[in-house]
């Protein structure tokens, strides 16, 4: 067991070198230093925005369109005289966003049913998302006023009516059901909620696997290219621990990689969420408790269902690289022979992203059950969806394609075939050609 | 007390390529047996075979009377090969390489400290051992495989091509290393394309092409029975002729 050990930091130490972690921390750097120029960028879209009104009309109507704006975290600079393109000027020199012309008469039209346009010059300086958020949020504001100014009109007409009943007279009470757990909620709201806690679920497999793969594949590769694998398979070694020294090492650092990656992406990310979420977004206290009730929150037992899935999802995926490996002759064929490797997991990375598995033709779906690595991105959604018998069934797959693949490794360094498997493989396409 | 190395009809193909076909030979105890042929010739496949990492096709073979396919743990206990041009894990400081090999021969401390402090005597590299093996030249490079093959004082000692690429004085210093180890109880197989260093290292010379043995003798009986002045004349005579 001694010389487990001596193995397993052999590796450990030829993986993490400054060549690998060089590369991984320049990008943590990059997604770090892109989440705060862009978290403060988005900052400043909740700062009040100063645009430009032409109030031609100077009614207590336009009157109450200023106020509502100016609630609405809007700092409008009013001009009651001059003509539109000298606000324009104005706006340019005084780096406002937004012209609003509210015309002449606006008041007397409206209040005579006529239907009104005002104006909107939008000054676009650049294409960016913080550019878009601040129109959508004057947007916001012109609706609110809209909204308003209808609801004064209706009760002008008959001071009894309630504008509500009259505009809305159906309304909707929204309950989800899932599984055999029910809860009085929006179904957008659910379905907004499980995308914001699922997002980085797919991301993290995906990385680890592929991660752990290559990390194999090219440690196998490379001590056939420079070969200490001679030397290694000819010194007092139990075979078996070569194997198990190489798939744990590569799965420790494969893990230590994607947390990083991680941590860096979720910075970006959060700089990017938590900035340009709208007010009032953010999830009240009895959208939390239903989202409880349905079962939607993992706990710490599903967390623990979700490492184990992954935990046997990295087993299955380096026991498949390590025998690909053995097909590498050097670093450079590493990347080859791991692509079949890189389908199975590609396939069902892209279909649990945009498809709902369980909903697919029996054909299809038992298709994708086969591959193994599908049950992986399963897991977090049968978690939500309280498919227990699901995840077991693809935990037990993964750990038996494990086993079956771990003794075919293992037959592999035993015998021979570690050198000899690229001979018939060369000789299997010279036949092919 | 059984020979180092014992080989009877021993065979190995790859598909219908027949690298090794049918070579029969032995190694005595304190000998330096050497396998000298073209490139293909069938040399390092029996090496290979012998340092257990390549299971034969057919026939049977034995280091010191443990069969390779039967016994190989045990085998790889007392042998300790070094591959034609092998190399070091890069990132390793050279006294790391060492380190690490040792441990892997023996889990007593003391053992290993031992093994390394010959290992450091005989690569002569002194506190460059320090530095990556990614620094080192070739030369450099073979002199730390050859002392982590033989730190250990191995019964048998396999090497395939022991100097090649290295310079005159690299080379000579590698032979002279091999020659007093073999004098202090190492037996040695090793394989060479340099006739001169067959003549001045072996014991005993096998001739081997396209997979089969054609001579065996010291270099002296083979010199006379071609009435050659070296081991090369000999050598073309018997490829030539066969």
């Amino acid at each position: 067991m001694k010389k487990f050990f001596v193995l397993l930091k052999k590796e450990i130490r030829e993986l993490l070198t400054l060549q690998m972690l060089g590369p991984l921390i320049a990008v943590v750097l990059i997604f770090f230093f892109i989440g705060k120029v862009v978290g403060n960028e988005a900052a400043k879209t909740q700062n009040t925005q100063a645009i430009q009104i032409l109030d031609l009309d100077n009614t207590v109507t336009s009157g109450n369109i200023i106020a509502i704006l100016k609630q609405s975290k809007i700092n409008p600079n009013v001009i009651t005289g001059g003509n539109v393109n000298d606000a324009i000027n104005n706006a340019k020199l005084r780096d406002e966003k937004a012209i609003l012309v509210i015309p002449a008469g606006f008041e007397t039209a409206i209040n005579n049913l006529s239907p009104q346009k005002i104006e909107v010059y939008s000054i676009m300086k650049n294409f960016s998302m913080t550019s878009s958020i601040k129109e959508g949020s004057l947007r916001g504001a012109l609706s609110i006023a809209n909204e308003s100014i209808s609801n004064q009109l209706l009760i002008k007409s008959n001071p009894k009516t309630n504008p509500i009943a009259l505009k809305q007279p159906i309304q909707t009470n929204d309950f989800v059901i899932i599984g055999d757990r029910q809860a009085n909620v929006n179904p957008t709201v659910v379905a907004g909620f499980i995308s914001s806690q699922t997002t980085f679920i797919p991301i993290i497999l995906f990385l680890v696997i592929v991660m752990a793969s290559q990390l194999i594949v090219v440690s196998i590769s490379s001590e056939k290219e420079n070969k200490t694998l001679e030397t290694l398979l000819s010194a007092p070694v139990n075979r078996q621990y070569i194997v198990a020294s190489k798939l744990l090492s590569a799965g420790i650092v494969a893990l230590l990689s994607a947390s990083i990656y991680l941590l860096g992406m979720r910075n970006y990310m959060s700089g990017l969420t938590s900035s340009f979420e709208s007010p009032g977004s953010a999830m009240d206290a009895a959208t939390n408790a239903a989202m409880v009730q349905l079962g939607l929150v993992f706990t710490v037992p599903d967390y623990l269902l979700l490492g184990l899935s992954l935990f046997f999802g990295i087993l299955a995926a380096l026991s498949v690289a390590i025998v690909l490996g053995a097909f590498a002759e050097d670093t450079k064929s590493a990347q080859g022979v791991i692509t079949p490797l890189m389908i199975m997991i590609l396939i069902p990375y892209f279909l649990t992203l945009f498809l709902d598995i369980n909903s697919l033709s029996p054909v299809v779906r038992w298709l994708v059950y086969a591959i193994p690595f599908a049950h992986i991105f399963l897991t977090a959604p049968n978690i939500l969806l309280g498919n227990y018998a699901n995840i077991w069934f693809g935990i037990l797959y993964l750990a038996i394609f494990f086993i079956v693949f771990v003794y075919i490794a293992s037959r592999i360094f035993a015998f021979d075939k570690i050198f000899t498997l690229k001979i018939s493989f060369r000789k299997n396409r010279n036949a092919a050609v | 007390m059984p020979n180092a190395v014992e080989v009877k009809n021993l065979s190995k193909s790859y598909g219908k390529i027949k690298a090794v076909a049918g070579i029969t030979f032995e190694v005595g105890e304190n000998e330096i047996f050497a396998l000298v042929g073209p490139n293909g010739a069938g040399k390092s496949t029996t090496l290979r075979i012998m340092a257990t990492i390549l299971t034969p096709t057919s026939g049977s073979a034995s280091v010191y009377g443990l069969d390779i396919n039967k016994d190989a743990d045990k085998i790889r206990q007392i042998i300790s090969y070094l591959p034609e041009e092998a190399g070091a894990y890069k990132n390793m400081s050279g006294i790391a390489y060492l380190r690490f090999m040792a441990a892997l021969y023996d889990d007593d401390g003391k053992k290993q400290t031992e093994n390394v402090n010959f290992a450091i005597q005989i690569t002569g590299l002194g506190s460059r051992l320090k530095d990556k093996v990614k620094s080192y030249s070739k030369g450099m490079t073979r002199k730390l495989l050859l002392a982590r093959t033989v730190m250990t004082r191995p019964k048998l000692a396999i090497l395939d091509e022991p100097t090649s690429g290295l310079d005159v004085i690299n080379s000579m210093e590698i032979r002279r290393i091999i020659r007093d180890l073999s004098n202090q109880g190492m037996s040695v197989l090793l394989s060479s394309h340099n006739m001169l260093e067959i003549e001045f290292l072996s014991n005993r010379v096998a001739i081997i092409d396209q997979g089969k043995i054609h001579e065996i003798g010291t270099p002296e009986e083979l010199k006379q029975k071609y009435n050659s002045k070296n081991l090369e004349e000999v050598f073309l005579a018997v490829t030539t002729t066969k």
